[in-house]
């Protein structure tokens, strides 16, 4: 009986290894399973992987071409650190001179009249841009105005709509 | 039944090897390939055999659970959408100090999110990075302090920027 089977596997066996030819049987893998108990995952940022990996830098901003999404988006970023240095600017002011800064600004208006306009540019500009780039972000937060034609379309109309309240705001 | 089993399989198998040999080598098949598919169908399903034969399991933590300051950072943005104009509409001591509360954590969460993605540990090193998150902290501190004083002995911040609106040019540079 054994003498049977094992001759009917060997040549079914030989027959299927001479047959081989498709490359199937480099699916099969001898497996060993080995029960280990669990290992706490370890603590790894996103920094300390790729130094350990020896990944450089990214993203490589110098092979990106500017597109509008990308330079409103960081300009959202600089008018909001423009408006942050003005409010440590004057927190900042006012704990060295705290009642010089009225007085500073009263000074505004004897010099030239172009200088009073740009300090209001200056002022009104990054806010307007960040107010109104502000409240296409939360509407992103909500999920409204993500396609890509939808960006564009709010792109365009948000810069149209800080750069003419910016403007009202510094001739008025 | 079992040995009818075998006679059976034998019996295809040699009716296969009868068959033209270019039936079954339909193409040229590259093994590692396939090899390669299999391992990565492993890795990528996370299958047991992945599990098992890595014994220490890497957790990526891109950063801390963010999900608790989250709404709290979008509240502020909201309500200073309301606060700023407010403020300089109609100046006085308690909208200013809300702006001045408000903008400080706005602005320190800016300040803070700019700081972690462009002061990277891989650029800096592991040092610079923390302190100069420590700074912030310091920063929006006395600025929050120096606000606060502003708005209680002096103009105040909502005054102080209406009054440069209110200016009027006296134009004494030309003559």
């Amino acid at each position: 009986m054994s003498l049977i089977f094992r001759l009917a596997g060997r040549q079914a066996c030989n027959q299927f290894l001479k047959n081989e030819k498709t490359g199937l049987l480099n699916f099969i893998r001898p497996v060993t399973l080995q029960a280990k108990p669990a290992q706490p995952p370890v603590k790894e940022g996103h920094d300390e992987r790729n130094m350990r990996l020896k990944r450089p830098q990214s993203p490589h901003l110098t092979i990106y071409a500017p597109q509008l999404t990308s330079m409103l988006s960081i300009s959202h970023r600089a008018t909001g650190m423009v408006l942050g240095a003005y409010a440590v600017g004057l927190g900042m002011g006012a704990l060295v001179f705290p009642d010089d800064i009225p007085c500073w600004v009263e000074a505004l208006e004897c010099y030239n009249p172009a200088l009073l306009t740009s300090v209001k540019f200056m002022l009104s500009f990054p806010l307007t841009y960040h107010f109104w780039n502000g409240i296409r972000h939360l509407i992103w937060d909500t999920g409204k105005f993500l396609t890509i034609k939808e960006v564009y379309l709010t792109g365009y109309a948000m810069l149209a709509l800080a750069i003419s309240t910016s403007i009202a705001l510094t001739v008025m | 039944m079992a040995l009818s089993l075998i006679f059976k399989n034998s019996a295809r198998t040699q009716v296969l090897s009868k068959l033209p040999a270019n039936l079954l080598k339909v193409k040229p098949v590259n093994t590692r390939v396939f090899s390669q598919l299999l391992n990565n169908a492993n890795t990528t399903k996370g299958s047991l055999v992945s599990v098992v034969s890595k014994n220490v399991i890497a957790k990526r933590v891109m950063s801390g659970d963010h999900s608790k300051l989250w709404p709290i950072e979008k509240g502020v943005a909201i309500a200073l959408l309301g606060v700023v104009p407010a403020t300089f509409l109609m100046p006085n001591v308690i909208l200013d100090d809300v702006f001045a509360v408000m903008v400080v954590m706005h602005a320190h969460w800016g300040f803070e999110a700019c700081a972690v993605d462009y002061i990277r540990p891989i650029i800096f090193g592991a040092a610079i990075p923390k302190i100069s998150l420590g700074i912030i902290y310091v920063i929006s501190a006395l600025t929050l302090g120096g606000l606060i004083y502003y708005n209680h002995h002096s103009a105040g911040i909502g005054k102080t920027i209406r009054r440069i609106w209110e200016l009027e040019p006296k134009q004494t540079a030309k003559n």
